[in-house]
C-alpha cells in the first residue's frame, strides 16, 4: 500500500462544517447506478480491472491453512487462464489486490503465497476486530505481531467509542465497515465518504484511499463501485493503492461473467475453481 | 468457440477505464414507423388521417440527421375533423360516471407500461433527450398521472360537486417539448371529461403514437385527437365551434440561473465545474448518457448566447473536448457577466448555466424576483430558517429547499408574472378544465368592430347636470385612495342619475393619473398586509361587516334611490355582512400539506396572494357584487384597485367612509369614472399582478387582449351576469381560486 497519508493538524472546524444533504445523497446514489453502465468490452476490461482491486478475504471462525491456501492460490489465479487468453490478457499479471485473513492466519497466507511464487501482500483484520473493544494494548500487541507473521497491511478497527465522543483519529485508508455489521458498504455512505476523501485532498494534497467492504457479491455491484470512485474521486483513484474492495464471493461471481462475455454461455458451477 | 466474440480493445480499457458506448435498440421504434410506412398522419377520432395533397415535413434524428420519417402537414379543414370528433365524442364521455371515465384512464396507464420501451425509444431518438431521463422519469410519472386523476375521476362527483367539464380543450404544444407536458394537461383535462385536440409540433411523433394507444383501448376514441402543424395553425384550432379553452406551453427545458453566495463562490464554482467535467454527452439512445443533443436550433441559440455573453465580457466555463461541427453542445457555466449587459435579461437557453455572486440573502431575493419570469426555483442552504423564508418570499410557481426538478402528479406546478397563471398536477390542474355548473359555454365570438387602440381611450366629457337636491344627505365625493378621498387629477365631475332619471349625485372623474396614483397605494400597503396573520385579516374582515351594519340605513336609502326595494335592498346589505364575516372565517384555512411518493418529508401548498388586484365590478348588484369581489381579495391578503358599479356608485363609496378609519391605508383604492377609460389604464397597467372585469362583452374582450402585455391573470364575465345573491356564483370556490396563486414548497427531509 503506497499511499502514505502524512497527517496534518487536527482542525475540528474542517468537522463540524460538513453538512451531508441526504436525500440528494440518496438521489446521487441511485443516479450513478442507473446511469454508469459499461457492456461488451468495456464490461469485460472493467470486470478484469475490479479484480485487481479485490482484497480476497476469509474471515471465519473456521478458517484452516487449507482453506487459506486455496485463497492465495485463487488470488494468484483469479481468472481461468483460457479465458485471459481469449482476452488478450494473459500477461497482464492479473491477481487480486491482496490476501485478507484474521491475524492468526497470516503465517498461512504468507506461506502459501510464497509457495505460489506472488508478491500479493497479505492484509490482516486487526485490533480486536470486528468490535474493537480491547484494551489498546493488547490492540497494539495484535498489529506488532501480525506484522512481525508478515502482513503487509493492517485493517484497524478503529474505537468507535472516542469517534462518537469527538475524538477522531487519522489513516491512510478508511473502510466503509468491518464487514461483518447488518449494514456495510452502501452507495450513499460510501459517496458522503468519497467528498470527505475529496476535500481533504483538495485542502491539503494528500490522498487517502477508500475500501468497501461487505454485502458487495455480484459483478454488477463491483461496476458500479467502480463508476462511482470514477465520477467522485476521478481516474486517479482507481488503482489499488488507493482503492480495494473487501469481498470473498464476488470473485467467482465476476469470473462467471467473464466466462460468458468470452463464450457466450452461461458457466455451470463446476467449470469454474472454487477458492 | 472462445476469442471469438472477445475484443481485442479489453487491454487497452483496462489501462484507461474508459465509459463505452450503453446503445439502447431503436429498432421497436423504427418498426412502428415502418406500419406508417415512414409517413406520419393525425391521429383523430381512433383512426390515422392521412390527407392527401398535404405538404410534408421530414422528422429527423436530431443528432444524425437521418430522415425518420416524413409528417404531413395538417390544414384547416384537419383542425376542423379533429375539432368535431371531439366534439362528438364529448357527449358521451362527460355523461360517464367518473367512475367509468376512471376505469378508462387506468386502461390507458397500462397501455403504457405495455409499451413503454416503444414509447422511451421514440421518444428519445426523435427529441434527442437522455434515454435514462425518458425512462426513468418521463414514463413512469405518465403513467403515475393516469393513476393520480383516475382516482380524482373517481370521486368527482363527491369532490367536485357544482362543477362540471368545460368541453372540447385545445392543445398547442411548442416546437421543443418532452410528451410528458403534453400529459401534465391532457390527463386531467379527461379525467373532468373534457376531450382534447392537441396541435402537434410537425415532427413529434410520440404525442400521435400516444394517441394511437388511447385509440386502440376501443371504447372512446375520439377524446383524445392529435394534429401535426405549424403553430400558426392555433387561431384555427381556437376559434373552432365548441372549443371552450385553448393551453399552450413554452419551450419546457431552459438553462438555468445560479446565484451564489460571495463567501461560498470560489468553492461552489470549483466544485460545480469538477462536476460538469464529469458529466457524459452523447446520442440520447445511450444508456449512460446525461446530457443528449436538442438538434440544430437548440445549439444555435446556446452558441449564439455564449458568443454574446463572451463578447459582454462574461467568462466561459466548458466541460469537456466538444467538437465545434459537433451536434452535441457541452455542459456550459457562464460568470462575470455584468448585471446590466443584455445577457443578464435575456433567458438562459438549454443547456447554459449563468451564476452570480450575491451578498445577502436579501439581495439573492431581490435578484431571484427581478425577473418577469416566475416558473420554479430552488434554495440550497443548510440554514432552514432562512431558507424556508427564501421558500415564502420567492415569487416562484414552485419552490423546492436543498432539492431541485422534483416533480409528483399530486402538487400542483403552475406560475406567476410571465411564466403563466394556469396550474397542472394536483386538484389545482383540475379546475383548469371546469368551470362552475350553469356557467353558459363560452362562444367563439370575438367582435371584429372592437378598435382596441382607441377602446376607452377618451373620456366623455361631463357637464354640470341639474339640482343636485334630493332625498337623503348629500353623498360623498372623491376618489378613495391611499385611505382617503381626494381630488381627481382631471379635477371634473360625473352626474350619476337616479332610478327615476333625478340627479343623484357626482362621483370624481377619475382617469391614467388616478390609476397610477391608486396602483402606487396598493403597492405601498402590499408588504403590510402579507404580513398579516389570516386571524387579523378575518378580523378586519368582520370589523367591517359590522361597520356595513352600522351604516345599513344609508346603505339601503342609496339602493333605493336606484330602484331596490326596501325589502330587496335590506337584504343585499344583510347579505353582504355575511359575506365580509364568511371570507373572514375562510381566510384562517388557507393551504394545505401534500405527501408525496419517493420523498420523505411534506410539499406545501400554499396559497399566496396575486398582489395588487384590479377589480371593475358589475353596474348590478353595486353593493353585494362590490363585497363579494373584494372581500375574497382581501382575505387572501391581495391589495385592491376597485372600480364600482358605473350606474350606482355610491354604495361602495359609503363603504369607503369605514374603510377609511378600520383599514391599513392603500389596501383598498376605490376609483369612480368612465369604466371603459379606467378598465384601459387598469388592463395596460404592467404592475398589476391581476384583473376581474365584470362588464360588457367588449370590455372583456379588451380586458384578454390588452393584459397579454404582462400575462396578467384576467377573470371576465364576457357581459354575462352573474346571480351574485346566489352562493356559487357570489361567493363559490371559484371566487376562493380567483383570489390567490397556488405556490409548491417542497421540503424534503433527511438525517
Amino acid at each position: 500500500m503506497a499511499a502514505q497519508n502524512p497527517g496534518t493538524e487536527l482542525d475540528l472546524s474542517w468537522i463540524s462544517k460538513i453538512q451531508v444533504n441526504q436525500p440528494a445523497v440518496l438521489r446521487r446514489a441511485e443516479q450513478i447506478q442507473a446511469r454508469r453502465t459499461v457492456k461488451k468490452e468495456w464490461q469485460a476490461a472493467w470486470l478484469l480491472k475490479a479484480v485487481t482491486f479485490i482484497d480476497l478475504t476469509t474471515l471465519s471462525g473456521d478458517d484452516t491453512s487449507s482453506n487459506i491456501q486455496r485463497l492465495c492460490y485463487k488470488a494468484k489465479y483469479p481468472i481461468r487462464e483460457d479465458l485471459l487468453k481469449a482476452l488478450n490478457m494473459h500477461d497482464k499479471d492479473i491477481t487480486t489486490a491482496a490476501v485478507c485473513v484474521y491475524p492468526a492466519r497470516v503465517c498461512d497466507a504468507v506461506k502459501a503465497l510464497k509457495a505460489a511464487g506472488c508478491t500479493i501482500p497479505v492484509a490482516s483484520v486487526a485490533t480486536g476486530f470486528p468490535a474493537a473493544q480491547t484494551h489498546l494494548k493488547t490492540r497494539l500487541e495484535e498489529i506488532r505481531l501480525a506484522v512481525e507473521d508478515g502482513a503487509m497491511e493492517i485493517d484497524v478497527v478503529i474505537n468507535r467509542t472516542l469517534v462518537l465522543t469527538g475524538q477522531w483519529e487519522g489513516s491512510d485508508f478508511i473502510k466503509t465497515s468491518t464487514g461483518k455489521e447488518t449494514v456495510n458498504a452502501t452507495f450513499p455512505v460510501a459517496i458522503v465518504m468519497l467528498r470527505a476523501i475529496r476535500d481533504f485532498f483538495w485542502k491539503t494534497g494528500n490522498k487517502v484511499g477508500f475500501k468497501p467492504a461487505g454485502g458487495i457479491r455480484s459483478a454488477k455491484d463491483s461496476l458500479a463501485w467502480l463508476s462511482l470512485i470514477k465520477e467522485e474521486l476521478g481516474d486517479e483513484w482507481l488503482k489499488p493503492e488507493l482503492f480495494r474492495i473487501g469481498a470473498s464471493t464476488l470473485l467467482s461471481d465476476i469470473e462467471r461473467q467473464i466466462y460468458h462475455h468470452v463464450t457466450g454461455r452461461y458457466a455451470a458451477y463446476h467449470d469454474l475453481p472454487m477458492c | 468457440m472462445a476469442a471469438t466474440r472477445a475484443g481485442t480493445r479489453a487491454r487497452e480499457i483496462f489501462t484507461s477505464l474508459e465509459y463505452g458506448p450503453v446503445p439502447e435498440s431503436h429498432a421497436c421504434a423504427l418498426a412502428w414507423l415502418d406500419t406508417q410506412d415512414r409517413c406520419l398522419g393525425h391521429y383523430v377520432n381512433g383512426k390515422w388521417l392521412k390527407p392527401e395533397h398535404r405538404n410534408s415535413v421530414p422528422c429527423q434524428d436530431p443528432i444524425t440527421g437521418e430522415n425518420l420519417a416524413s409528417c404531413l402537414q395538417a390544414q384547416a379543414e384537419d383542425v376542423a375533423a379533429a375539432a368535431e370528433a371531439s366534439r362528438t365524442a364529448l357527449e358521451n364521455w362527460s355523461g360517464l360516471p367518473g367512475a367509468s371515465r376512471a376505469q378508462h384512464l387506468t386502461r390507458l396507464a397500462k397501455m403504457i407500461q405495455k409499451h413503454q420501451r416503444l414509447l422511451w425509444t421514440l421518444e428519445s431518438l426523435v427529441t434527442g433527450r437522455a434515454v435514462r431521463e425518458v425512462r426513468d422519469r418521463d414514463v413512469p410519472l405518465a403513467q403515475q398521472l393516469l393513476q393520480y386523476y383516475a382516482v380524482q375521476a373517481h370521486i368527482q362527483e363527491e369532490a367536485l360537486a357544482g362543477w362540471e367539464p368545460m368541453g372540447v380543450i385545445g392543445l398547442i404544444l411548442p416546437p421543443m417539448f418532452s410528451f410528458l407536458e403534453m400529459m401534465w394537461r391532457i390527463c386531467p383535462a379527461l379525467a373532468v371529461g373534457c376531450t382534447v385536440v392537441v396541435l402537434v409540433p410537425l415532427g413529434s411523433p410520440t404525442p400521435l403514437l400516444l394517441a394511437q394507444l388511447a385509440g386502440e383501448l376501443g371504447s372512446f376514441p375520439g377524446i383524445l385527437n392529435m394534429i401535426s402543424g405549424p403553430a400558426s395553425l392555433g387561431p384555427v384550432l381556437a376559434s373552432q365551434p365548441g372549443v371552450q379553452k385553448v393551453v399552450f406551453c413554452g419551450a419546457v427545458e431552459g438553462g438555468l440561473r445560479l446565484l451564489i453566495q460571495e463567501s461560498v463562490w470560489d468553492e461552489t464554482m470549483r466544485r460545480l465545474q469538477a462536476r460538469m467535467g464529469c458529466l457524459r454527452g452523447g446520442r440520447g439512445l445511450d444508456g449512460a448518457v446525461d446530457m443528449g443533443a436538442r438538434g440544430a436550433a437548440a445549439h444555435a441559440l446556446a452558441q449564439r448566447y455564449v458568443c454574446e455573453a463572451q463578447s459582454q465580457g462574461a467568462q466561459v466555463f466548458q466541460a469537456g473536448d466538444v467538437p465545434s461541427d459537433s451536434p452535441f453542445f457541452p455542459p456550459t457555466l457562464i460568470s462575470d457577466l455584468p448585471p446590466a449587459s443584455p445577457c443578464t435579461q435575456a433567458e438562459v437557453p438549454w443547456p447554459l448555466v449563468v451564476a452570480s455572486p450575491f451578498r445577502t440573502a436579501k439581495e439573492a431575493l431581490a435578484m431571484a424576483n427581478g425577473t418577469p419570469r416566475g416558473g420554479s426555483a430552488s434554495v440550497w442552504s443548510e440554514r432552514l430558517g432562512q431558507a424556508l423564508d427564501l421558500g415564502y418570499r420567492l415569487q416562484m410557481g414552485t419552490v423546492w429547499i436543498n432539492a431541485h426538478g422534483l416533480r409528483d402528479p399530486a402538487v400542483p406546478t403552475g406560475g406567476c408574472k410571465e411564466s403563466g397563471s394556469s396550474w397542472h398536477g394536483g386538484l389545482d390542474g383540475l379546475y383548469e378544465y371546469l368551470r362552475p355548473s350553469g356557467t353558459p359555454a363560452w362562444l367563439p365570438y370575438l367582435s371584429e368592430n372592437l378598435n382596441y387602440d382607441i377602446f376607452g381611450l377618451a373620456v366623455p366629457s361631463t357637464l354640470p347636470a341639474g339640482s343636485e337636491t334630493g332625498p337623503g344627505p348629500a353623498p360623498p365625493f372623491g376618489l378613495f385612495v391611499g385611505g382617503r378621498f381626494q381630488a381627481p387629477g382631471a379635477r371634473s365631475s360625473r352626474p350619476i342619475q337616479d332610478s327615476h332619471g333625478n340627479l343623484h349625485g357626482y362621483v370624481a372623474e377619475g382617469g391614467a393619473k388616478d390609476i397610477r396614483g391608486a396602483v402606487e397605494a396598493a403597492h405601498q400597503a402590499a408588504p403590510g398586509w402579507v404580513g398579516q396573520s389570516p386571524g387579523t385579516r378575518a378580523a378586519l374582515l368582520w370589523a367591517l361587516a359590522a361597520a356595513l351594519e352600522r351604516r345599513e340605513s344609508t346603505l339601503v336609502s342609496r339602493l333605493e334611490r336606484q330602484g331596490v326595494e326596501l325589502k330587496a335592498a335590506k337584504a343585499e346589505v344583510e347579505l353582504s355582512v355575511r359575506r365580509l364575516r364568511a371570507w373572514g372565517a375562510r381566510s384562517q384555512t388557507q393551504g394545505h400539506s401534500l405527501q408525496v411518493a419517493e420523498l420523505r418529508g411534506p410539499v406545501l401548498r400554499l396559497r399566496e396572494p396575486l398582489g395588487v388586484l384590479a377589480i371593475v365590478c358589475p353596474d348590478e348588484w353595486p353593493l353585494l357584487a362590490f363585497v363579494s369581489l373584494l372581500a375574497p381579495a382581501l382575505a387572501y391578503g391581495n391589495t385592491v384597485v376597485l372600480v364600482p358599479s358605473g350606474t350606482c356608485p355610491f354604495p361602495a363609496l359609503e363603504v369607503c367612509q369605514d374603510m377609511a378609519t378600520l383599514l391599513p391605508v392603500g389596501l383598498v383604492n376605490v376609483v369612480t369614472g368612465d369604466r371603459d377609460h379606467l378598465t384601459r389604464c387598469l388592463a395596460l397597467h404592467q404592475d398589476v399582478q391581476a384583473l376581474w372585469y365584470f362588464g360588457s362583452a367588449q370590455g372583456s374582450q379588451f380586458v384578454e387582449w390588452a393584459s397579454a402585455g404582462n400575462l396578467k391573470p384576467v377573470w371576465v364575465n364576457r357581459g354575462y351576469r352573474r346571480a351574485w345573491d346566489q352562493e356559487a356564483e357570489g361567493a363559490g370556490s371559484e371566487l376562493e381560486l380567483r383570489a390567490a396563486r397556488t405556490k409548491s414548497l417542497w421540503l424534503p427531509m433527511g438525517d
